[in-house]
């Protein structure tokens, strides 16, 4: 029964989501706030199948996401149309993940996590080194500017990765995954191919980076300085939305992200960049004193409270 | 011949300063197994620390090194106590290295928000009278700076050399590093040696500020990449050799360096980068391992 009751709520929730903006007006800010919480989901959707699920600290994240991007914005420029810009975008994020996650995967420890915070960074200086300029669509694009297409493809794409997420996560993949994550020695003595499951979740992590980068390039028309899709900021945001949801939950990235959106739209204005000390703060305090996020106390506040009543 | 010659002494000097960058990362790294991310935020904090102590005293910045490793020092302490010792409750070192990783990299966050507040982004480093004052070495200019930086990695590292291997203090932080249990046993003040190492840490991350400052510049958001050198340093040299740490930073530098006489040295982080993987390809356990 409480399969159904979590299906009915979910179609209830995504029925809302699609109806809304089409029979009353939500006003630009609205918009844009969830067109942005759309990106951050998927984002930390692919940060927790690769951290959260498979247990290799991905501190690059932003490479990716940054990559697909940037090739969406030029191929969607040159011509292309977007349904098309997108996907290619989040191939070369997938190229990317596989020139960088063969030769470090293999390794354990820190280096998977120093390979693609390098190669974060190493991405970020060859493109302000390339595209001194700012480069933005052509200004015909920002005349026809709607958000309405962009609200839709948003949520079509968070439904897509969460469904990716949950069926990867049901299937041998998933077990393989998780059994890596807990103890690699045990898995790979067991018969777990460890190396090949690794990579099949970085690969598909990267598509999914790929897409919400596709997604903001669709999105943000003109870059004052393109190098910006690949700042550590967008890696942070990912990383805080899953670790303070709840890291290898299906939900726990979306709450996380809900929450995030939802504090930053609150103190922005008010304590500026004084907000993003915030956020680091409560991020350090997460990880030590609440491994499991918020769904993790959720669950363990539930525990007790069944406890105490038997 | 003379540009060669330059390219040579340009390596060597800021090779000595990654080897000085890669020292204070290597020891957490070594000691504690935890991955101290904010490294990189700690180095740029100690530039800015003798930064203004230069601009607002004029004092300068070599003499100023006591203090700032003395203020870096606490830093390193209060790191360890808020947010390191608690990740102890771990048992199995990788636990313990994703984690550290995490939440190190929210210090980081943090450190570099609070930097940009306090001090703005712009680039800044100090001018001294002696700044542009070069030697003529076989045809080629070495700054002063750049040979007093020079001179203070080396004379830092062997410094560290020595605590580690002839004092008691020494013995300690080795003793912990194999075993911390069984050092705990003999009677080893385990977290007293961790607190001490990484305070240690963070004042040779001071102390690379202030090289760093003084010979070339900084900016807040130039912690990730000095963290990245220091890790490239951690790759060459081999986890936990703390003694390999100087040639690996001196290697790095030299082929940093000549890799500029062929291409831009705008990308000189590209080319760590792949330093880094191929390393990790071919000899994963440095390039001093031997026959483990």
């Amino acid at each position: 029964m409480a399969h159904w009751k979590k299906l009915s709520i979910l179609t209830l929730i995504l029925a809302l989501l699609a109806i809304v903006p089409l029979v009353m007006e939500l006003g630009s800010n609205v918009m844009n706030v969830m067109v942005t919480l759309f990106i951050y989901i998927i984002l930390a959707q692919s940060w927790n199948l690769i951290g959260g699920y498979t247990g290799q600290v991905n501190l690059g994240i932003v490479a990716f996401f940054g990559i697909s991007a940037m090739v969406t914005h030029f191929l969607w420029k040159a011509g292309a149309p977007i349904y098309l810009a997108i996907p290619t975008g989040s191939l070369s994020s997938v190229v990317l993940a596989a020139l960088i996650g063969l030769p470090t995967l293999r390794l354990r420890g820190m280096y998977f996590a120093v390979g693609t915070l390098a190669l974060a960074q190493a991405a970020q200086t060859i493109v302000a080194n390339i595209f001194t300029r700012s480069v933005s669509m052509p200004g015909s694009f920002s005349a026809t500017y709607s958000l309405m297409p962009r609200y839709y493809l948003g949520l079509i794409m968070v439904v897509i990765a969460i469904t990716v997420v949950y069926v990867i996560t049901r299937t041998k993949i998933g077990l393989a995954m998780v059994a890596i994550r807990d103890d690699e020695q045990a898995a790979q003595v067991t018969g777990v191919r460890v190396f090949k499951y690794k990579v099949i979740a970085f690969l598909i992590s990267g598509i999914l980076a790929g897409l919400a980068g596709g997604l903001y390039a669709y999105v943000r028309l003109s870059f004052w300085q393109i190098s910006i899709v690949f700042s550590p900021s967008w890696t942070f945001d990912a990383l805080l939305a899953v670790v303070i949801g709840g890291a290898g939950t299906l939900a726990g990235p979306v709450i996380g992200s809900v929450f995030l959106v939802v504090i930053s739209e609150i103190f922005a204005n008010t304590l500026g960049q004084a907000h993003l000390i915030l956020f680091g703060l409560l991020f350090i305090l997460v990880v030590i004193y609440f491994p499991y996020g918020l769904i993790g106390s959720v669950d363990r506040i539930h525990q007790l409270i069944t406890r105490v009543r038997k | 011949m003379n540009a060669v010659i330059q390219t040579i002494l340009i390596g060597i000097v800021i090779g000595a300063l990654y080897g000085l960058v890669g020292l204070g990362f290597g020891l957490i790294m070594g000691v504690m197994k935890f991955v101290n991310i904010a490294h990189g935020s700690f180095i740029i904090i100690g530039g800015y620390i003798a930064y203004w102590v230069f601009t607002l005293w004029g004092v300068d910045p070599f003499l100023s090194i006591p203090a700032v490793m003395f203020v870096m020092f606490f830093m390193g302490l209060i790191l360890y106590r808020l947010v390191l010792s608690p990740l102890l409750k771990y048992p199995r070192a990788e636990m313990r290295i994703d984690k550290s990783l995490l939440v190190t990299f929210g210090v980081t966050w943090i450190l570099d928000n609070v930097v940009t507040m306090l001090w703005t982004s712009d680039t800044r480093s100090i001018v001294t009278a002696y700044t542009g004052t070069t030697f003529n070495v076989f045809g080629a200019r070495l700054g002063l700076t750049g040979l007093i930086g020079l001179v203070i990695a080396v004379l830092v590292a062997v410094a560290l050399q020595l605590l580690l291997t002839r004092t008691y203090f020494g013995k300690h932080v080795r003793a912990a590093t194999e075993d911390s249990g069984a050092a705990s046993l003999s009677g080893v003040n385990v977290q007293r040696t961790y607190l001490i190492s990484c305070g240690i840490a963070a004042a040779m991350a001071g102390v690379a500020g202030v090289v760093i400052v003084s010979c070339y510049s900084i900016a807040p958001s130039m912690g990730l990449s000095w963290l990245l050198t220091a890790m490239v340093v951690i790759v060459l040299a081999g986890e936990g050799n703390i003694a390999y740490m100087l040639p690996a930073g001196l290697i790095l530098g030299l082929i940093q360096a000549i890799s500029t006489l062929f291409i831009s040295c705008a990308y000189q982080q590209p080319i760590s980068l792949i330093i880094f993987i191929l390393v990790l390809m071919f000899k994963p356990n440095g390039l001093f391992a031997r026959g483990r």
